[in-house]
């Protein structure tokens, strides 16, 4: 009799589970009215902002600048919660199925796949960015980076919030002169044998560095970023990526017997001074590592032709948010000329922004481009020069796949 | 037998020992570049950047309040199931073992995502109480397996023996099978801590970031190639089951015929 009762009351639980709690309004809905409303009724809620927590700069910068302010500014809490975004997008998508409508997430900090895997699953609330005063008024809008997000159309559905670049770093203690195109990098690592290497391509940062070299192989780099991915039409320049590679890997470290499996695996034998080079995406990334005394002082950083890799990465709101306004408020705040300046500056964060610096008023463009972003890293105008798109997000999947069968195994 | 306890002491400082006092000396200075010839640089900032997260101090808590809560119905379901499967035989016994096991077969995250689904439904998903329930996953098949063979070892004589001179079965537990089975209770207490303690994944879903555990909060640091910050958050981390384990001792004291440690 007791097993029956027990089961009774879970089928009346799951069932009461289904049917009720109503579903909070569209985004569409909150973002049709005046901003100064949305403002107001974000007043006194809290904003939860999932994003990864695994490292100390970007931790106090929401902690300690950004959260403060959004406060007292806008009477708005701000809660960092460290996940990351693999287990955020499980999350809502087990959410979605389970019908779901009122979430624990308000922000998510997102690109590249995990884009293109929350728009697809219709994770994502929908079209927000136009009705950012912040975005209106400060950014591009039409920039291509804002539009494209590794080859997947944004559709206003994620905000701008930084960007990287792609930067090699040396030991100048070490290195005179760093090698300035692919060429030469490969000429340098036969004359160096053991202190080049690079993370493998499951790597993140492993994967960015093969798809480098496939835009120096191709006749011009645009052959691959503005392609989709087919296989057939760049056959040839891939058969050159992985005779580049072949011809590398004797002099890499340890002859290419074994590829560090991340890029932090790479950072410590650069820090041991086993290798004289690292790589990564965040041009400044350096800084804080060679404060903490984990890279050499005498680190400096170098781009190479045809040039380096950036992107963007975004700020959206997941379909289940249940504070739509107090998200577009503090989403808004973070793209703030204020808050994309301190972001800038080395003792936080010191990552780069994407707002337009000839949008803003006189002042605020005076400081930020008085802002020393430190000697290790290059400057703006080096930068810009060197800057190349992504490709579309498939080529990363390409890249698995292929320099496993045709670097590992030759 | 002098020479081999000469022996372990060697290889106890070696394997055990010296790794503790590198991880604590690094956990105390600048990432060691030993292989540049550097020596140590002392300084406490790991620990600053420790103590400056604001979370560090809740998800200890929730991760010591969710330990203790997984320790406590892993003691009460193993020594229940334990003894069942040790002394009763029943049709289907073999069956049953296997089920029982089957939890630490299958990988976790694969029961979790259906779990997931079934906690939303039920309201348990972003609890405290789903994360301790989805911790039991990885933790109960291996608590019965123990109190299994403790019970085995034990022998019926030693079971029948109470019953023939009239204790009720309450008593029975804690006079006799508690105070004999403690090295049993020892195992399962580090091993359920250690196990609840380094979830990251289930936690991660199941609680839905409104409980944020000690793993959470490390865990992304892995990605730094800074090994002081590392070291750091590893001695911190090591230091909760050290506090569960002393915990537990005291309580094992608390079992009758138990002979204080101070009147040896």
């Amino acid at each position: 009799m007791r097993t029956h009762g027990l089961i009774g009351l879970l089928i009346i639980l799951l069932l009461s589970a289904c049917s009720g709690g109503e579903s909070t309004p569209g985004l569409s809905e909150v973002t049709s009215k005046e901003w100064t409303d949305i403002e107001a009724s974000a007043e006194d809620t809290t904003v939860r902002l999932f994003m990864w927590g695994g490292d100390e700069g970007i931790n106090q910068y929401i902690d300690d600048w950004v959260s403060p302010r959004l406060a007292e500014n806008h009477n708005v809490t701000l809660e960092r919660v460290p996940m990351n975004t693999g287990e955020i997008l499980q999350k809502l998508q087990t959410e979605k199925q389970a019908g779901k409508t009122e979430g624990t997430i308000d922000i998510v900090w997102i690109n590249a796949e995990n884009f293109k895997n929350a728009k697809e699953n219709e994770l994502l609330a929908g079209s927000f960015v136009d009705s950012l005063p912040n975005f209106n008024d400060y950014y591009q809008t039409d920039d291509p980076a804002f539009q494209t997000d590794f080859g997947t159309d944004v559709d206003g559905m994620e905000a701008p919030w930084g960007k990287v670049q792609f930067v090699f770093h040396y030991d100048a203690a070490k290195v005179d002169n760093p090698p300035s195109s692919f060429e030469e990098l490969k000429a340098w690592t036969a004359e160096n044998p053991g202190k080049f290497t690079y993370p493998n391509a499951d790597d993140f940062t492993g994967n960015a560095f093969l798809r480098h070299i496939l835009y120096a192989q191709a006749e011009s780099p645009s052959a691959i970023y503005d392609q989709p991915l087919d296989e057939e039409a760049i056959s040839e320049t891939a058969d050159d990526t992985w005779k580049y590679l072949n011809e590398m890997e004797p002099s890499l470290w340890r002859s290419g017997d074994h590829y560090p499996n991340t890029l932090t695996e790479l950072d410590r034998l650069y820090s041991q001074g086993e290798v004289w080079m690292t790589m990564g995406y965040n041009e400044a990334r350096a800084e804080s590592l060679i404060d903490e005394g984990v890279f050499p002082e005498t680190t400096r950083s170098f781009v190479m032709d045809p040039g380096s890799i950036g992107n963007t990465h975004f700020l959206s709101i997941p379909f289940n948010s249940t504070n739509q306004a107090g998200a577009l408020t503090a989403i808004n705040f973070m793209l703030s000329p204020e808050a994309q300046l301190a972001k800038l500056k080395p003792n936080y964060w010191g990552e780069n922004t994407p707002i337009s610096i000839e949008k803003l008023p006189e002042d605020m463009k005076e400081k930020f481009q008085s802002v020393e972003r430190g000697e290790s890293v290059l400057s703006q105008q080096e930068l810009e020069e060197s800057f190349l798109p992504e490709s579309e997000a498939a080529y990363v999947d390409w890249m698995k796949e292929q320099w496993f069968n045709e670097v590992v195994q030759n | 037998m002098i020479r081999n306890k000469r022996l372990f002491y060697v290889l106890a400082t070696l394997l055990f020992l010296l790794p503790t006092l590198i991880l604590l000396l690094q956990s105390l200075s600048e990432t060691w570049r030993f292989q540049t010839g550097e020596g140590l640089r002392f300084q406490l900032d790991s620990y600053s950047v420790l103590l400056s997260d604001p979370k560090l101090w809740s998800a200890t808590g929730w991760s010591i309040g969710i330990g203790a809560g997984v320790l406590f119905i892993n003691l009460v379901i193993g020594i229940m199931t334990g003894k069942a499967l040790a002394t009763l035989s029943f049709k289907g016994k073999p069956f049953v073992e296997a089920i029982i096991l089957a939890p630490i077969l299958i990988p976790v995250l694969a029961i979790a995502m259906g779990l997931h689904l079934f906690m939303i439904r039920i309201g348990l998903a972003d609890t405290v109480l789903g994360v301790i329930i989805i911790h039991l996953v990885p933790t109960v098949p291996y608590s019965i397996k123990i109190f299994q063979n403790a019970y085995r070892q034990l022998g019926s004589p030693m079971l029948e023996q109470p019953l023939i001179l009239g204790s009720n079965p309450l008593h029975q537990l804690f006079t006799i099978e508690l105070p004999l089975m403690k090295p049993a209770i020892r195992s399962v207490t580090f091993l359920t801590i250690v196990i609840s303690l380094s979830q990251y994944a289930i936690t991660a879903i199941i609680g839905g970031g409104r409980i944020i555990t000690l793993p959470m909060v490390f865990f992304p640091f892995l990605d730094t190639a800074n090994s002081s910050i590392m070291a750091a958050f590893s001695i911190w981390f090591s230091m909760i089951p050290l506090a569960l384990y002393v915990l537990v001792e005291i309580l094992l004291l608390l079992l009758p015929y138990t002979i204080m440690p101070w009147r040896k």
